[in-house]
């Protein structure tokens, strides 16, 4: 049987040009956009991020997994960045959930 | 095709190297306030199903091992790999006999462009509907087998191309989150893959723990068909209760499945007992369209499942089983599953404590 050609240059570099341009975009949003998470905070602002993290992780993990073993801290950030994509979760969400599990 | 596939990834890492720069200035800093440190991570999950279906058992070993490797907070590489056993009675008697099947299912690269959007690129798991990306994991899944429509919106199960993919909107109210993809066709061994083009989106509501969405898929070789999902799940927050249902419909067929799973944990009798004990309902329907097949079934088909599951040591080990009837013109069969479940996660090297 012929290989059939898959897909032509043109629409893959139309595809790429279009993902380049919206992630562009979103970068450029992204730095005009005011830091999502609190400064070096106060403990009241700590607290509320643990709690927040809290929330993040029954809102969004608990609804696909029951609560995780114990985590070494060294790999908590990369099991987070994980979750996050998979989970589709925000940065602050992000940011919460590595204070509630690795304060 | 693979050095175009290749451009592709260094043009999102050019991007990425570009736009970390300024983006990411906080998160750096927010990152360095917690104790999380960034060592690539083998996770993933193993287990041992002993599975009957119309009296005829199979053996099934399977291991899932998940790859991730980080570079710094914004870039993640990730894969995931299936080897599972299929072991039969040689002539319905004999010894069992069988063979390993592998096949990659993911093995991308993310790059977590900002708060809103995360680019992927490579194989990917096509988000359509519930199941796939959230309930297959073999740790997970309250029922091994997995719905009659799961063939809808998974050709192949994997895509290879782009995805972009995120949270569109949050406010205190609400989330609303979407994924769209573009997958190339690939004929390559372990990467096989259709060209189709989709999107999925929902929406959860925190108060109330009810989450809505739908998916769309088009095919675009071949019979060029559309595919489409509708799901909804609840979870609530006072009770140990899962609920969940989809909907699904493609050229081939239609059908529904409702499933709803409940930790025991609030039994006042024997509750360090049943504490750690699931019990898991699931019912489905579906009716082929233009004949079926293409991975669904040809007549029209019912099905009833229960589940006992039980959870050991942090819920790392697990029992499991399964009990489905199904009903269909003239062949209706019981359908087994017993065996064990186990969840790994291990750091790759030392790092700091």
């Amino acid at each position: 049987m012929a290989k059939q050609r898959l897909i032509s240059k043109k629409t893959v570099l139309v595809v790429l040009a279009a993902v380049g341009v919206w992630i562009g975009a979103a970068g450029l949003l992204a730095q005009s956009q005011s830091p999502e998470a609190a400064k070096p905070a106060p403990q009241a602002a700590q607290a509320s991020d643990t709690d927040r993290g809290e929330k993040v992780f029954a809102n969004n993990c608990s609804r696909c997994h029951k609560p995780p073993m114990t985590i070494p801290p060294r790999i908590t950030g990369t099991v987070v960045m994980h979750m996050r994509v998979r989970a589709r979760l925000s940065r602050a969400d992000e940011q919460a959930l590595l204070r509630y599990l690795a304060p | 095709m693979k050095k175009w596939i290749w451009a592709g990834c260094m043009l999102l890492c050019s991007f990425a190297a570009r736009a970390q720069d300024a983006d990411n200035k906080s998160t750096d800093t927010d990152s360095k306030s917690t104790s999380a440190g960034y060592v690539p991570v083998v996770s993933g999950g193993l287990g041992y199903v002993y599975n009957v279906v119309g009296g005829v058992p199979t053996l099934l070993p399977q291991i899932d091992p998940v790859l991730l490797v980080p570079f710094g907070s914004h870039v993640l590489l990730e894969s995931r790999t299936d080897f599972t056993g299929f072991f039969e009675r040689r002539n319905g008697t004999g010894d069992y006999t069988g063979e390993i099947f592998k096949s990659v299912e993911y093995a991308q690269l993310d790059w977590l462009a900002s708060s809103h959007v995360t680019a992927v690129a490579g194989r990917y798991w096509l988000p359509f509907g519930l199941y796939p990306e959230r309930y297959q994991a073999l740790w997970i899944a309250v029922f091994q087998d997995r719905p009659i429509t799961g063939a809808i919106g998974t050709p192949n199960g994997s895509g290879d191309g782009g995805q972009l993919r995120g949270v569109a909107a949050q406010t205190d109210k609400f989330t609303i989150d979407y994924a769209a993809y573009f997958s190339t066709h690939s004929n390559t061994n372990e990467l096989q893959a259709s060209r189709v083009a989709g999107g999925d989106g929902s929406i959860f509501f925190p108060d109330k723990h009810i989450e809505v969405g739908g998916s769309y898929q088009r095919l675009l070789e071949g019979h060029e068909i559309n595919s489409g999902a509708l799901y909804a799940q609840w979870k609530p927050q006072a009770i140990p209760l899962d609920v969940k249902t989809e909907y699904d419909r493609s050229f081939y067929g239609q059908g529904y499945w409702v499933e709803g799973n409940y930790m025991l944990s609030q039994l006042p009798v024997a509750n360090n007992l049943f504490k750690n004990l699931q019990i898991g309902l699931r019912s489905q329907q579906f009716d082929p369209l233009n004949g079926g097949g293409h991975g669904l079934p040809t007549v029209n088909t019912q099905r009833v499942d229960i589940a006992l599951n039980y959870y050991f040591r942090d819920n790392n080990w697990r029992v499991i089983s399964n009990y489905g009837r199904q009903f269909s013109s003239g062949n209706d069969q019981n359908v087994w599953n017993v065996g064990f479940t186990y969840r790994f996660l291990w750091p790759l090297w030392p790092g700091r404590k």
